[in-house]
Parts: C-alpha cells; sequence; structure tokens
C-alpha cells in the first residue's frame, strides 16, 4: 500500500518547511536596487492574462533575437484570478516570478500593503515620467515618489453614442459639454425614440468612481482623509441618482450585461473606456457605423471632459530571480514607440506611452465609427486624465461606496446622507478622518 | 441472521458505551487504519492551522507584522459586515439546507424503489447539476436570471408575472441564491443519502411489512432512522457548506446588492485577498470553526438522543 | 410476457404516474442549463449576447473545437487533470475508507481527538490556509509540480468523515465472527467489510474525483506553466479582461463534464434498487 510508505520522506521535508516558513516572514527581503547598465542574459518569468499575455509572448521572441542569450517566459495566468495567485504570492514571500502584469486599479493596494514587494523601477523608466499618462503614474507610485509599476495601456475614457438614436431625437454630439446638457438630451431621446441614456451596472460603483476621477477626486485626498462625502461626491451620486429618477438609466449585471444591452441597442451613450472599441468590434460587429464618441461632458464648462477605468502595469516583485533582464524588458516593452504601438495594432493596448500616440497610425480615420478618428481623440484626452490620491484602505472603502451608491441611485436614499454615512462607516473601519 | 446491533453516533464514548462490540485488544489496529490519513493530515494541516491561528492574533503595519493579541477577534462584535454576513448564513441554515434536505431524501427514496422504471435514467439526470462546471454554472444561471429577457422571467411571464429584478434586489437576490444553490447541490446529496439507502437490509422492510405498517410508517419509522449516520453526514456538510457558501454567490451576486447575499467566508475573502487585511481574515475564518463547531455539536447531540 | 403481466405493470405505473411526473420536472429543471451549455458551445460568442438568444444547437462546433485546442491545449489539459484526478483518487480513496473504518469500529487513545481535529480541517475555510500551505509548498520546491497539487488534500476529511458514518451501522458481528475464524484485520476489512460497502465506496470515488476533477484555486496557486494546467485552471484563462470567449468555455466545460457523468454510470451500478441484506444474509 504505497499510501502507507510516504510519511517518513515527507515528515522530513515538512519539517524544512516548517522551519522556513516560520523563518520566512511575509513581507520578503528587500531586494539590491535594479542596475539599469546591467548586461542582461538568463531567463526570465512574466506572468500575464488574455490579449497583454499575447503581446508580451510576441514581443518577448523578437527581444530574445534582438538580445542573445536571453530567454522570456511568458505565462497566461488567466485574469481575476490571476490576484489570488498575486496575493498569495506577495504575502508568502516566495513564487512569484520576475514579471507581473496589475491593473492600475489594483496596484495601490498592493503597493501600500506589500511596501518591500516591488522593485524600485525609478532607475530604469524614472527619467520618462513626462512621457506618461500622469494619472497612471501617480497610481503606480509610492509616498517616496518611487515607481514600482510601469504604466502600459491606459483606460482613457470618453462618451460612446448611437448617432441614429442621437440623430432621430435631433441632438448634435458636439454640444453635449456637461452633464447636465447630457441629461437634458437622454430625456429627448427617450421621449422620442424610447431608449435609455445609458446602461450601467450600477451596483459596481464603477461609473460613480469614474465621475469622481473625472472631478480630480478618489475616496482619500493626499493626506490621507475620507473625501467620499466631498460636495463633488455628492454632486456625481446626485447626476446618477436624478438619471435613474428620470428613467434615464437600465441597470445590468456585470460585462455580459452591459455587452447585451448595447447589442440589443438599449441605450443611447456608453461612458467607457477606449477598449470598449474592442469589444464593439468584437462582439457587436453588424452595429459598425451606427457608434461615434466624443469627449466625456464635464461637471463644469471648463472640467476636464475625460477620466479612466482600468488600464494596467507591468511591476517587477522584489522576489524576481533575474530583475536586470525583468527591468531591461520591461522599459523595451513599454517605454518604446514602436513596441508600444505595435501592441495597439495587433491586440488593441492602448499605450499611456505618449509619445506612443504621435504615431500616425492614431491619426486614422476608422471605418467602425464611420471614419471619424475615434483613436485621435483618446490620444489627445490621455494626457489630460485628473490624477488622485489613493490609501491602503481603498479596496475597504470601495465596497461600502458601492453599497451606497445603490442605496441612493436604486433605493432612492439622499446622496448628501448617504455619503456621510458610509464616510463615517469608512472612518470606523480604517481610523480614518474625515476631510473637511 | 442478524442485524446491525445499535450503534451510537456520537463522537465521544462510543466505545466506552459499548465495550461489547470490539475487545479492549482491538484498539490497536484501529490506529494502523487510521494513521496514513492522521500522518498526512499531520505533515500538510499542523503548520497551516497553527500559522492561521498565529495569524489571526497579528495584524500588519507598513508590511511589518504585529502581535496584537486578541484584537481582531475583539473586532468581529463591532463589525456590522460579520452580522450581516452570519444573518445571511442563518437564513441558508434555516430555509436552504432542510429545503434541500428533504428534496434529497425524498429524490433518493423514490429513486431507489425496484418499480421505478428507468431509474438509472432519472439518477443520471438529477445528478447533473452536480457535474456542471463552475463556470458553467456561472454564466448559465446569469443568462437565465437576467431581468430583461431571461429565461425565468420569460417563464413567470407566462403566469401573467411582472418581471422580478433577480439579482438587483435583496429579497430576490436571497431567494435567487437559494434556488441556484439547492439547484447545485440536491443532486450531489442525493447520491449519498441513495449510497446509505442500499445500506439498509431488506429483512427490514419486511419485517415491518409482516407487522402492517404502511408505506409512511415504513419510510418515517425504517427508512429515516436506519440513514440517521448518513443524514447526519449530509446535514453536516450542509451547514458546512451553508456557512462557507463562496462559489455561488462570488460569482451571481458577489455578495450584493447592499451586502444581502454576503457570506462569511466571501466576506473573509474580501477582507484578505482584496483588502490585504489577513490578520482579521484568520480571525474571521477561526470564528467560523467555532460556530461550525457548536452546531456540528448540536447536530452529534441530536441524533443520537432519538431512540 | 403475458397480457396479464404487462396489465398489472400499466396499472402500476398509472399509480405511480404522480411520482414519474414529479421525476421528470426534476429532470427537466435539472437539464435545461446543460441543454444552454450545448447551445452555447455550438455557436459564436458574439451571438450568445443580445436578445433573444438561440434556443437550437448552431454550427460552430468545430470551429470551437479548434480554438479551445490552439487556444488552451485543451486535449493536453484533459490528460493532466485525468491523470491528476485519478491519482488523487486512488490513494485518497484508499486512506478515507481506511481511516474511516479505524475511526467508525474500533476504540483506541485519542480517537476522538483525532476525529474532531479532522473534522476541524474541514470547517476552516480553505481561503485562511492558501498562504501557509503555499509557504511550505514553496519551501520544499514543490511549486508547479503535481506532488504539490495531489499530496496535501490526499487525505480528506470529507472522505473520512463520509466512510466513517458509512461502517458505523455495519454489523460488528460479522466481525467478530472473522476474528474468530481466525482472519487478521487487514483481512477481515478487505475479505468482509469492503464487499458489503461498496456503494458508499462508489459514492466516495465519485466524489473524490469529482472533488479533484473541479479544483481550481489550488491547482492554480500550484501550477506555473501552461502546459502543466489543469481543465479549470486553462479555461479560465478564457475570461478575459475585455473579453470572455464563452462559446469555447461553454464548450470546453461540456468536455469537462463527460469524465465525470462516465465515472457516475460506471459506479452507480453499484447502487442495486433494495439491495438485499449482502453479505449480513450470507
Amino acid at each position: 500500500m504505497p499510501s502507507r510508505k510516504l510519511p517518513v520522506p515527507i515528515a522530513a521535508m515538512a519539517i524544512a518547511a516548517l522551519l522556513a516558513g516560520c523563518a520566512g516572514g511575509s513581507a520578503g527581503a528587500p531586494a539590491a536596487p535594479i542596475d539599469p547598465q546591467a548586461d542582461v542574459s538568463g531567463e526570465i518569468t512574466v506572468w500575464s492574462w488574455d490579449v497583454a499575455a499575447t503581446a508580451l509572448k510576441r514581443l518577448g521572441s523578437e527581444y530574445e533575437s534582438s538580445h542573445p542569450g536571453t530567454k522570456i517566459t511568458v505565462v497566461d495566468v488567466g485574469y481575476d484570478n490571476a490576484y489570488d495567485k498575486l496575493s498569495v504570492g506577495f504575502k508568502a514571500g516566495s513564487g512569484l516570478p520576475d514579471i507581473v502584469s496589475i491593473e492600475t486599479d489594483r496596484a495601490p493596494g498592493y503597493i501600500t500593503e506589500f511596501p518591500k514587494g516591488f522593485a524600485d523601477l525609478t532607475p530604469v523608466i524614472g527619467d520618462k515620467q513626462a512621457d506618461f499618462d500622469p494619472s497612471k503614474w501617480s497610481a503606480s507610485s509610492n509616498g517616496d515618489g518611487q515607481i514600482l509599476v510601469a504604466p502600459w495601456d491606459s483606460g482613457t475614457v470618453g462618451l460612446f453614442y448611437r448617432s441614429d438614436y442621437l440623430a432621430a431625437a435631433g441632438i448634435d454630439p458636439a454640444s453635449l459639454s456637461t452633464w447636465d446638457d447630457l441629461v437634458v438630451a437622454g430625456e429627448k431621446i427617450k421621449s422620442t425614440t424610447g431608449h435609455t441614456l445609458m446602461s450601467i451596472d450600477v451596483s459596481s460603483g464603477a461609473t460613480f468612481s469614474m465621475m469622481l476621477q473625472q472631478q480630480g477626486e478618489g475616496l482619500f485626498n493626499s493626506d490621507g482623509e475620507i473625501t467620499v462625502s466631498s460636495p463633488r461626491a455628492v454632486k456625481a451620486l446626485t447626476l446618477l441618482k436624478g438619471m435613474n429618477d428620470k428613467g434615464l438609466i437600465k441597470n445590468v449585471k456585470g460585462w455580459d450585461g452591459r455587452v447585451t444591452a448595447t447589442k440589443d441597442g438599449d441605450s443611447a451613450v456608453h461612458p467607457e473606456a477606449v477598449w470598449w472599441t474592442g469589444t464593439l468590434t468584437g462582439e457587436m460587429p453588424e452595429l459598425a457605423q451606427k457608434f461615434g464618441v466624443t469627449e466625456l461632458p464635464g461637471f463644469t464648462a471648463s472640467g476636464a471632459r475625460t477620466s479612466n477605468n482600468g488600464g494596467s502595469g507591468l511591476a517587477i516583485p522584489s522576489q524576481a530571480k533575474n530583475p536586470n533582464l525583468a527591468a531591461s524588458f520591461v522599459a523595451w516593452t513599454l517605454a518604446d514607440t514602436t513596441n508600444q504601438v505595435s501592441m495597439m495594432k495587433t491586440e488593441g493596448l492602448f499605450p499611456s506611452y505618449l509619445p506612443a500616440l504621435a504615431d500616425p497610425y492614431f491619426q486614422q480615420p476608422d471605418p467602425y465609427f464611420s471614419g471619424e478618428k475615434v483613436y485621435e481623440l483618446f490620444a489627445t484626452e490621455t494626457a489630460k486624465i485628473p490624477s488622485i490620491s489613493y490609501t491602503s484602505d481603498n479596496a475597504k472603502a470601495q465596497d461600502m461606496v458601492a453599497n451606497a451608491v445603490v442605496a441612493s441611485v436604486i433605493n432612492g436614499a439622499d446622496p448628501q446622507k448617504t455619503l456621510d454615512d458610509v464616510a463615517n462607516q469608512i472612518a470606523n473601519a480604517t481610523g480614518r478622518k474625515i476631510a473637511n | 441472521m442478524s442485524l446491525p446491533s445499535r450503534v451510537t453516533l456520537s463522537p465521544a464514548g462510543a466505545a466506552r458505551r459499548n465495550p461489547r462490540a470490539l475487545g479492549h485488544k482491538l484498539q490497536r489496529p484501529g490506529l494502523y487504519f487510521a494513521l496514513p490519513a492522521l500522518a498526512l493530515f499531520a505533515i500538510f494541516f499542523a503548520y497551516p492551522l497553527a500559522s492561521s491561528f498565529w495569524q489571526s492574533m497579528t495584524k500588519t503595519v507598513g508590511g511589518e507584522t504585529v502581535f496584537v493579541g486578541l484584537d481582531q477577534y475583539a473586532r468581529l462584535f463591532l463589525d456590522p459586515l460579520i452580522g450581516k454576513s452570519l444573518f445571511n448564513a442563518g437564513i441558508l441554515l434555516v430555509v436552504q439546507v432542510p429545503l434541500m434536505m428533504s428534496l434529497a431524501v425524498v429524490l433518493a427514496y423514490l429513486l431507489n424503489q425496484s418499480w421505478l422504471r428507468f431509474r438509472g435514467g432519472f439518477r443520471v439526470l438529477h445528478f447533473l447539476p452536480a457535474v456542471t462546471t463552475l463556470v458553467a454554472y456561472s454564466v448559465v444561471f446569469r443568462v437565465m436570471l437576467a431581468t430583461d429577457g431571461g429565461a425565468v422571467n420569460q417563464l413567470i411571464g407566462l403566469l401573467g408575472i411582472a418581471p422580478v429584478d433577480w439579482l438587483n434586489n435583496e429579497t430576490w437576490a436571497r431567494v435567487a441564491l437559494i434556488a441556484s444553490i439547492t439547484w447545485r447541490w440536491t443532486g450531489y446529496n442525493m447520491v449519498i443519502i441513495l449510497a446509505g439507502l442500499q445500506a439498509i437490509p431488506e429483512e427490514l422492510y419486511e419485517a415491518a411489512r409482516l407487522d402492517g405498517a404502511g408505506r409512511r410508517a415504513i419510510f418515517f419509522r425504517i427508512v429515516i432512522p436506519q440513514l440517521r449516520p448518513v443524514l447526519l453526514f449530509t446535514s453536516i456538510t450542509s451547514t458546512i457548506g451553508a456557512l462557507q457558501l463562496f462559489d455561488e454567490n462570488f460569482i451571481l451576486t458577489g455578495g450584493g446588492p447592499s451586502d444581502a447575499t454576503l457570506t462569511p467566508v466571501l466576506y473573509l475573502y474580501k477582507v484578505g485577498f482584496r483588502q490585504f487585511d489577513f490578520g482579521y481574515a484568520s480571525a474571521i475564518g477561526w470564528m467560523i470553526v467555532a460556530l461550525t463547531a457548536v452546531i456540528a455539536f448540536v447536530q452529534f447531540r441530536l441524533t443520537r438522543e432519538k431512540p | 410476457m403475458t397480457r396479464s403481466q404487462d396489465a398489472t405493470r400499466l396499472g402500476a405505473s398509472l399509480r405511480h404516474a404522480p411520482i414519474y411526473l414529479v421525476l421528470l420536472v426534476g429532470s427537466i429543471i435539472s437539464l435545461i442549463p446543460f441543454l444552454w451549455m450545448v447551445v452555447a458551445s455550438t455557436h459564436r460568442t458574439s451571438d450568445l449576447f443580445g436578445t433573444p438568444l438561440p434556443v437550437l444547437p448552431g454550427g460552430e462546433l468545430l470551429t470551437n473545437l479548434a480554438r479551445l485546442q490552439e487556444d488552451v491545449n485543451f486535449g493536453r489539459v484533459m490528460i493532466n487533470s485525468l491523470a491528476v484526478a485519478i491519482v488523487y483518487t486512488a490513494f485518497s480513496s484508499i486512506v478515507s475508507i481506511m481511516a474511516g473504518y479505524g475511526l467508525a469500529k474500533f476504540s483506541f487513545r485519542g480517537r476522538n481527538v483525532a476525529f474532531g481535529l479532522i473534522l476541524v480541517t474541514m470547517m476552516i475555510p480553505m481561503q485562511v490556509l492558501l498562504v501557509p500551505l503555499f509557504q511550505m509548498m514553496a519551501s520544499i520546491g514543490w511549486i508547479d509540480s503535481y506532488q504539490a497539487v495531489i499530496l496535501p488534500f490526499v487525505a480528506s476529511a470529507f472522505g473520512i468523515f463520509l466512510m466513517r458514518q458509512s461502517f458505523l451501522d455495519f454489523p460488528d458481528s460479522l466481525i467478530e465472527s472473522a476474528r474468530i475464524d481466525g482472519a487478521n484485520e487487514f483481512r477481515t476489512f478487505y475479505r468482509i467489510v469492503l464487499p458489503v460497502a461498496k456503494p458508499q465506496i462508489a459514492a466516495l470515488i465519485i466524489y473524490t474525483f469529482m472533488t479533484q476533477w473541479n479544483s481550481f484555486i489550488w491547482p492554480l496557486l500550484m501550477l506555473n506553466t501552461e502546459d502543466n494546467y489543469t481543465v479549470p485552471v486553462a479555461l479560465n484563462t478564457m475570461i478575459g479582461l475585455s473579453r470572455v470567449d464563452y462559446s469555447g468555455l461553454m464548450l470546453g466545460s461540456l468536455l469537462a463534464t463527460l469524465p465525470l457523468l462516465i465515472l457516475f454510470l460506471i459506479f452507480q451500478r453499484q447502487f442495486i434498487a433494495g439491495l438485499l441484506g449482502g453479505a449480513v444474509k450470507g
């Protein structure tokens, strides 16, 4: 019976493991700083997902041929649950590869919770700060100004609209310069075409967060104080609640729900990030020439006309076995116009590296959008995305805020009171002060 | 012919009470039988269990681990989300577990009848939900429960009922969750009970029939008492399943709307893996152990005290 | 078969009609999501959004199959999964059956404590054990290996508990008479006890295999090479950030349920209606 023979050798190993595990600590040892001048050789492993993994596999082999003696192994670890892998690896202080993908929204959480878990990329791309999407750069840096996640693609937000619905209601998309304009237009669209204005997943809180960032505000300010009950937040929530009260919002569930609603033509506009173009062309080719894109309506006549939703970057964990090669590959891939443009062309990853956005590719008219130069619009907006502050309590606060959004928008609670309540909740749960 | 002797179900004291069953000198073989399992548990779980317990008495500040004694456990009492998640688990325990268990017992009993035709076919069909992969399960249920044009709403529409906002309304989200868990796990429990039914000797049925017992009497006086060990097993695993519910609500509702379907383990996951508060997450984990142990203990006692 | 037999059968069937109706409704409820998987796996993903949804199978099965193979090397990961699940089931079932028997039919020092601790491993949420267990595997150097996927869970509280409960009602008299005949404990176990417990062992094997086959989070954490992935881990990579390949996913899921169904069909033969006293009689 083989199972009865197992315990002895395993027991020895387990005891070793126990001792090692106990000594291992959780945060990982401080890594030697990356030396960008070092000769690179050997191999690295990269964890990524989806089209990002596809892009890195393609560029990996190009890198190998231009850098003899190197080997880049890219593993597609799947999206979403990849974070379980990352969390466990960072917490355990072992098991992570040389490079990992992290989304911009999640980066601040990992950076603040595992301050020693990341290699400082300042020696590698620190001198290129001005070349990157500023909002992405600030979300990827720690309090000491070190850059820990190299920005990759941007989630620049614009207003996608159904040109046929707007035309039927006699609305010129260029006239939608504020959210108030959009609400008025929405009522007109509803009465003439019967369609709602927007299909969004209210319970995710994503639209609310996007509206906050558009006003240059996060859930916390730069002093780490709670700002969810600020006048700007109240303004955003009042706006959403007003839209729903007027019957302009169709509440759907998740990405599938948004795709289905869009495909069915339920709503007239979609405030979405640039990667939504990929969803449109991929899942609903039959709707070609029905969409246009314009700037997001502003909260004030002179306010920002864009925001951020999504996007990601590459980080080098301090556990990396070959950090110098990892750093060289990250810089070669992301801080490089040719490669960033190639990832846009081939995999649809919209660069946060601003010099790449000057490439003629972004000036092309797009037949799906009736020949509009949609990427030119997003390219112009990317540099203008407002930066916001993050704290280690963002994930916790985010859940509470999402509940508050539902309470107000769906269940009709007063926005100011709801946000005051949630600010108090966050204060209780985190011990942070509420900003004045 | 000999029938099973009366066997006590308690984990404690079975031998003390029933010493004649297996003599004193036969103690050691029992240990040998259990040894591979015990060794494997010791090797692979001693450290993780000890580590998670230690973890529950620490917190992380700026990447450094600090010992905080029972502070994390104290937080449990002040955290409204703990109360809410326990309330939600309580609803599952009181509504979903009995519903599913009754369905499973009835189905297993029916599918064990010798007169039943297509028995094999019915068994496979009722077991199907248990083999459906989680990915398929999530997609199918989201499609079926969609507010506009979802299959369920179309069906009740035929009866003249207005569409229900299944996943966005607190009450209906709970109903949808209960229905979907029941769908997924009834067949699973049915098979365990079916296997247990096989162990009931035919002689017991015959004796009861000779005594003039009707079907109902046989079911309640023979089948249920004979199934006690298995029913205890399914009810304890279902209790654990309810307190540790994670997959279904994670996928269908994410714990929403407004935490109406948040369960203790889903909350634990959010605290540990999304908010990186591993110390507090471990404390929640051990709270779940304590609660489950208490409920399981009561279940053990209840089944033993029946004649 | 004579006419009168036919008539009796018909009469019985009519009397049982409500029961058949109940079972039929239950079967349909169980089957609908499965049918939808068949439909979804034979369409393009873009057909699966929008209203109305398709209700009949489409013609994209082969395209989806080719893409599934191309994207996640499906044939390979099926073989990986089968190997892992078979090895796991063999080891774990043996361990569970033995431990269940030992805990149910013997009394030895520390038995109740041992049983209690085994139950605790089932009561503690897996999520809080992941990090320390991961640290252990990393220190042994087992990351990205199948032994790390399999070994920590070979001793299964669920399996042991199930077997313990199953053996509780096993007649002590049979064990005693075997001993009187001079059989040693393992021989008694093998010759007398196991044959009677067949239905429960069949259930154990089905569940042990199923647990490993559908196991996701632990293999995800342990496996770092795409060629080593098991089916759930591989299928998970088809859920992207802004695009989900639903038709591929549904096809993969459908194919992944086939081994479980085959296993169930094989082992449910051990469930015979109204099993007679078995060894108790003989």
